[in-house]
């Protein structure tokens, strides 16, 4: 008997979703801090995208684990979504995607958890999202069956290069001195 | 002279700018931005303003009378 293909190409299609969206909340979140558009990009708006689109991500990865509990086609327990090395399908690369979407779940909680981790643990926090990026480049590659495909080595050459790129540029760049006014 | 304000409707309470310039800015019970002073001399405000994640504080320097 075939079975139905439906969540497996739900779970393909909606992890790399997560992961472009998670990607371009990244590059958002960098446009934040080194405004590379001057006063093109309002700063609120920059923050509101970064948020936004880190929240849809989350969502999608939420979509990601639930299609591949649904499916079929490779094995993955309700318990291996969440404990690393728990899935029978390439567990250590299955393990990367575990660990990097708690971790992304945890740094995206902190925001509402500011009062009583203070802002600046919630900012030190935000710099685990480095790692979150590092393992789901590797958990995508690795555990992605169609990571041998030209378009996906592009997708994940095309992030990673981008997020290199614009963490140099917020590295370089001086934090942006405000147009003063004068009265007399 | 920077004559500061905020901008009540913009802010998220990130807290950057009680971190970089706390004689000036602190968080209210609300966990919003507050001001503890409207003017100061203390240039740390303007690396709040470009600190600030939502663009909600806004400086105006004025000459000293």
């Amino acid at each position: 008997m075939t079975h139905d293909p439906t969540f497996w190409l739900l779970a393909r299609a909606s992890g790399l979703t997560a992961y472009v969206l998670l990607t371009l909340s990244v590059l958002a979140g960098l446009v934040v801090k080194s405004r590379p558009f001057g006063r093109a990009v309002k700063t609120a708006s920059a923050t509101d995208v970064h948020r936004y689109l880190a929240f849809l991500g989350l969502g999608m990865l939420a979509l990601h684990g639930a299609a591949l509990v649904l499916d079929r086609t490779v094995r993955i327990s309700l318990a291996a979504l969440f404990v690393p090395f728990a899935a029978g399908y390439r567990p250590a690369a299955v393990a990367a995607g575990v660990a990097a979407a708690e971790l992304a779940a945890l740094v995206a909680a902190s925001f509402s958890l500011r009062r009583f981790i203070g802002n600046r643990n919630w900012r030190r926090l935000h710099w685990a999202t480095y790692l979150v990026f590092l393992l789901g480049t590797v958990h995508g590659l690795a555990a992605g069956t169609d990571s041998s495909r030209p378009w996906a080595v592009a997708l994940y050459l095309g992030a990673a290069g981008a997020v290199a790129s614009a963490t140099a540029w917020r590295a370089l760049s001086r934090p942006v001195r405000p147009t003063r006014q004068r009265s007399a | 002279m920077f004559r500061i304000a905020i901008d009540g409707s913009l802010c998220s309470g990130f807290g950057d700018c009680a971190d970089l310039a706390p004689d000036v800015f602190e968080l209210d019970s609300h966990g919003k931005a507050a001001l503890r002073r409207g003017e100061t001399a203390d240039p740390a405000v303007l690396d709040a303003v470009s600190a600030c994640p939502m663009g909600a504080i806004s400086v105006v320097e004025e000459d000293a009378a």
